[in-house]
């Protein structure tokens, strides 16, 4: 025994995986993490974890971390000092700059940081840079919902609470698989059916959650507005409407109602009888208090924002918004991506959604930062900036993010990376991007570091550092800390992660009344917290809305049939899914022991009736084919998909990488790409068992 | 000098813990002696985290800080006895004290005889638990049923059958625990239903029941339960560490009354947690449709102080298969064997699924029948259950080398 061990050491924080904020407690004995314990105190969870929260702290301590800096020399990755490192990156991004300007540079950041890493990354980048060129992953998860939700209601973010379910009559979520993507929201759900609360699911897969719902409606993929609609006519036509509250709270109302009248029957779209749409309709309009609750399923399609404002509009419509029990709420994938968006990790806002082209905002935070000439044009977003990979961006910096496998088309991404001049890559693990890097630097992990994750329901969590980081490896807030002092930047001179929060609380005036003392109980505050004295706002859109004229905004909406459609030489619909067990591209959850065992590589759910008529068997490998590429993935013969529609795990990369099938098709309001929908065809894998 | 069933009133002789502890502070005094004539390597005790809703375990092995864990937390819901197993290496090298409810002295006695702790090596300080409240409920209970702002209690305590809380402005409010759990708040329904009040398993069992007179609230009560538990109090009674005096008999009767009464609620909690569970295939549908909802955290095995495989069969891909949800029933199924017939009702496992399974309630409920069934009681002595007789890795190994599927070879 060492002097230390037997040492146990609790150290209460945030789990790094989704939206949801779980509390945990990582132990620590002798220097090292030991495991994970609950914390019981959390109102978010109460002890309460899913498998990837109860195994978090396993790949912390994984021999595969990056510990060393690395330069890539004649395309061999050889081991640097951090000042090599550091003095090659300002020179290379300041030469790059001054000869093609602010646009030729790419800044993107992971949801999975922390806020406080967010907010000094697009600082650094916009005052060293003078770009706007700036983006987070929401972009291609949630990005619609900040532009939908900003649209109808004056706020992109989530309007109540995950416990709040517990106070409505009836919840209706729509592509949203909650009990895998979000278990721990999922747990709400289930204390309220147990409550006796009626459970309506909107999904085309019978997923875990479709199994708890009272009403359970299997609808064809993408066809969300064509079904919103739908059951917006029947309310109206019904006489369900809340018609004091459109009269006093909203504007538009008689552009919706023109639109959905021509939506009465829509079953030859949505594959959903008119009864049952009439059912699902009365349902919600004639609960006391009802809540929406959706996800990727509505916002990962190029008619993303305007399924987002679809749900707004059927909100809107019966009253749903502003008061406990209801709302409309997206429940965000990443531990972060809240909080990525909060600190203005975004090509067109500084944090707190101030918009860059307001001069007064610029002039406001060019005094606040000390520096003049803020960019104000709407940078450029994620997946765009690699389609401008070589022209004209030509230095790019990807930090915790794995672009590889989690864009749509992975070899257009690989191709493009190949175009840029330099690339930085900062990350814990040599992640399939990284491999394109000119310079990796290594990171820290969740656990080696103190900062704030803001989950989907604007609750600002703490984590908290347990152990230092491995190696050479950096705590990131530093490395960026470190970076700046190399371009002799002001501002800059922060010596913990508080101090990077204080900095940004000092120009955020929705955030100032946060401050880390407030943070120390794990209820915490949600924002919008304007002052030291303010309460917090756990429930937005209370007495008005947060719009300029403090109204709701409805839209009416067309429905658009996705970018690309099943047809005869892909004639199967490919949907993607995120499972219990896996986070993302696996570099953190494939490095847990159970979790790997339970889902080792990619697989694809295909209907029983065409397995069978293509001899496919449960468990056998197949190959989809579609226009950009193809992918292997063992086969999952189910009901669970109807005929002609396929699931495809979003996890894995190489041969079972999804993202080699799916679609860069972009919302036009959001850039989201249409992850969520292409086309293939289904192929046997000759001399395959 | 005391022997093994003597019972006594002890407080401690120490200005510094009698200020800051409960009830004549023997307990910690005992720790704090134990610790610093090295009859123990270090503490593990419970102290308050971020408020005291927060129960956080801690290792101690600087007497001075000791009277960190000083007082109780009824709204801490911790098991420690798997934490000695996991994090400190069952107490295999290591000479631990460590303050026990009736739960965790019970999980220790299961773990040790799986060979998972060392007995020897643990000082076990009992004390009397009539039940923990989880602590987001007590917030909200206290909140909603008492109408104070749970940030402003300063104190809680259970007692005659109330919850009390103690607010900052010196206010007491008491609610009796029957109506708080009629609306749901309350106990943990483990705690509902538990029967082991008194640790007499500990070397000491400690507690306020049955101290009257001018010891009122100033001394604790103290039932010496083994000669290691006689031994720790005659050396801190010689050495001037505790002082003690002969229970009033009077107050040995008070105190066999409360126990009883816990004793008696617990066996109302019990016929009606059973009986609303039916029986026969009624039970077996309720138990299969709620445990549908397992997405297979493995926090119920995690938790379970029974538990200790270092294989686990829920892990074996030709029993459950992988990455499969709803999980196959046989997942529950291979808890329920391997596990009721040792369950302590220590309500971790139910406590801590995501998915609101009554996991706990299922358990105790065969444990009960089986109890009944065969006369093995779990956790009060070393009597092996028969999935004990043989360690994991070994009869796995004899399982490998010999080919028989003949588990636990018990008709050799």
């Amino acid at each position: 025994m060492t002097e230390t061990s037997g040492k146990l050491r609790y150290v209460p924080t945030t789990c790094p995986y989704c939206g949801v904020g779980c509390g945990l407690n990582l132990v620590v004995n002798d220097g090292k993490l030991v495991g994970v314990e609950p914390l019981k105190r959390s109102p978010i969870n109460e002890g309460k974890l899913c498998p990837k929260g109860v195994t978090c702290w396993e790949f912390v301590q994984s021999p595969d971390r990056l510990t060393k800096p690395l330069i890539k020399k004649n395309g061999k990755f050889e081991e640097a000092t951090w000042d090599e490192a550091y003095d090659l990156i300002a020179s290379k991004f300041k030469e790059t700059s001054e000869k093609y300007g602010p646009k030729s540079l790419g800044f993107q950041v992971s949801c999975r940081t922390p806020n406080e890493e967010c907010y000094i990354m697009q600082k650094l980048a916009r005052v060293a840079f003078k770009t706007n060129n700036i983006d987070n992953c929401a972009r291609i998860c949630h990005g619609p919902s900040v532009a939908g939700l900003s649209l109808s209601f004056g706020s992109g973010a989530a309007t109540n609470p995950f416990e709040d379910v517990l106070n409505a009559d009836v919840i209706f979520m729509i592509g949203a698989n909650t009990i895998e993507a979000h278990p721990l929201a999922g747990r709400r759900i289930v204390q309220a059916k147990k409550a006796g609360k009626k459970i309506v699911v909107c999904d085309p897969r019978y997923t875990p959650t479709a199994r708890l719902a009272d009403e359970w409606v299997r609808y064809n993929p993408s066809t969300n507005i064509a079904l919103i609609n739908s059951i917006m006519y029947w309310i109206i036509q019904e006489n369900l409407h809340d018609k004091e509250f459109i009269e006093k709270r909203t504007s538009g109302f008689d552009e919706l109602k023109k639109t959905v009248e021509k939506y009465a029957e829509v079953e030859s779209i949505t594959g959903v009888p008119t009864e049952r749409v009439k059912e699902i309709a009365r349902i919600y309009a004639n609960a006391n208090n009802a809540v929406i609750i959706y996800c990727l399923g509505i916002t990962e399609l190029s008619t993303g924002t305007d399924n987002v404002r679809s749900l707004g509009n059927l909100a809107m419509l019966t009253g749903n918004v502003g008061r406990p029990g209801v709302g409309v709420n997206p429940l965000r994938g990443q531990n972060n991506v809240q909080g990525a968006c909060d600190m203005g990790a975004y090509p067109n806002v500084f944090s707190g959604y101030q918009k860059c082209e307001d001069d007064a905002t610029r002039k406001r935070m060019e005094e606040l930062w000390g520096v003049t000439g803020l960019a104000s044009e709407y940078g450029v977003t994620l997946t765009e900036q690699i389609t401008q990979c070589g022209d004209p961006i030509r230095a790019m910096y990807i930090f915790a993010l794995n672009p590889v496998v989690s864009y749509p088309d992975s070899n257009h991404v690989m191709r493009s990376l190949e175009k840029l001049d330099f690339l930085v890559v900062q990350d814990i693990f040599m992640t399939e991007t990284a491999q394109y890097a000119d310079v990796i630097l290594p990171g820290a992990s969740f656990a080696e570091k103190d900062g704030t994750f803001t989950s989907g329901e604007r609750r600002v969590n703490r984590i908290r550092k347990a152990v230092e980081t491995p190696g050479d490896a950096k705590e990131d807030w530093q490395i960026f800390v470190d970076l700046a002092h190399k371009l002799n930047l002001n501002g800059f001179d922060f010596n913990s992660p508080e101090d990077i929060w204080d900095d940004m609380r000092r120009v955020t005036p929705s955030m100032a009344g946060i401050s880390y003392e407030r943070m120390e109980k794990p209820e915490s505050v949600h924002w919008p917290c304007p002052t030291l004295e303010h309460p917090g706002t756990p429930i937005l859109h209370r007495e008005k809305f947060s719009s300029a004229d403090g109204l709701g905004h409805f839209f009416g909406l067309e429905h658009r049939p996705p970018a690309e459609v099943a047809d005869a030489e892909y004639p199967f619909t490919l949907m993607t899914g995120r499972l219990i067990f896996h986070y993302h591209t696996r570099t953190q959850t494939g490095r847990a022991k159970i979790l790997h065992q339970e889902v080792p590589e990619a697989y694809v759910q295909i209907n029983n009736e065409d397995a069978a008529r293509l001899k496919i068997q449960n468990g056998e490998k197949i190959r989809l084919r579609g226009r950009r590429g193809q992918a292997e993935a063992l086969a999952r013969v189910t009901d669970e998909v109807a005929p002609g529609v396929l699931m495809m795990t979003m996890h894995f990369g190489g041969v079972g990488s999804v993202n080699q099938l799916t679609n860069t098709a972009l919302d036009p309001l959001s850039k989201m790409p249409e992850l969520k929908h292409s086309a293939v065809a289904v192929e046997k894998i000759t001399g395959v068992q | 000098m005391v022997a093994k069933g003597d019972m006594v009133y002890a407080w401690t002789t120490s200005p510094d813990i009698a200020k800051v502890a409960e009830c004549g502070g023997a307990v910690t005094g005992l720790l704090k002696y134990a610790l610093e004539n090295k009859i123990v390597d270090a503490v593990l005790a419970v102290k308050k985290g971020v408020d005291l809703y927060d129960a956080v375990p801690t290792i101690i092995t600087d007497p001075a800080e000791i009277a960190q864990t000083a007082g109780s937390l009824h709204c801490g819901t911790l098991l420690l006895s798997k934490l000695i197993k996991k994090y400190l290496d069952g107490a295999g090298e290591m000479r631990l004290g460590v303050t026990v409810k009736g739960c965790d002295a019970m999980g220790l006695y299961e773990l040790a005889k799986r060979n998972q702790v060392n007995l020897d090596n643990l000082l076990m300080i009992g004390v009397n638990c009539g039940g923990s409240v989880s602590p987001v409920l007590a917030r909200k209970m206290i909140r909603e049923k008492f109408g104070v702002d749970p940030n402003d209690v300063v104190k809680e305590e259970i007692d005659k059958g109330q919850f009390i809380i103690v607010t900052k402005d010196g206010q007491h409010k008491g609610i009796s625990m029957d109506e708080l759990e009629e609306e749901g708040f309350g106990r943990r329904s483990n705690c509902r239903r538990c029967k082991m009040k008194v640790p007499r398993q500990a070397d000491l069992a400690c507690g306020n029941w049955g101290v009257i007179g001018d010891k009122a609230g100033k001394a604790t009560f103290v039932e010496v339960c083994s000669e290691k538990g006689a031994n720790l109090l005659d050396a801190a009674v010689k050495a001037g560490a505790i002082a003690s005096e002969p229970a009033n008999p009077k107050g040995i009767e008070i105190r066999g009354k409360v126990e009883n009464a816990m004793l008696k609620l617990g066996d109302k909690w019990r016929a009606r947690y059973f009986e609303a569970l039916g029986e026969g295939k009624e039970r077996l549908q309720t138990m299969m449709e709620d445990s549908s909802r397992c997405t297979k955290c493995y926090a119920c095995i995690e938790n379970c102080p029974i538990c200790y495989c270092v294989e686990c069969s829920t892990k074996k891909p030709y029993l459950v298969p992988p990455g499969v949800l709803p999980v196959p029933f046989m997942f529950h199924l291979i808890r329920y064997a391997h596990v009721a017939d040792s369950c302590v009702n220590c309500g971790q496992c139910e406590e801590t699924c995501p998915m609101e399974i009554a996991n706990s309630l299922y358990m105790h409920a065969l444990q009960v029948d089986m109890e009944r069934m065969f006369g093995h009681t779990p956790g009060v002595d070393m009597d092996l259950p028969v999935l004990a007789l043989v360690e994991e890795q070994a009869e796995r190994q004899r399982l490998f080398e010999t080919g028989s599927d003949q588990i636990y070879d018990v008709f050799k």
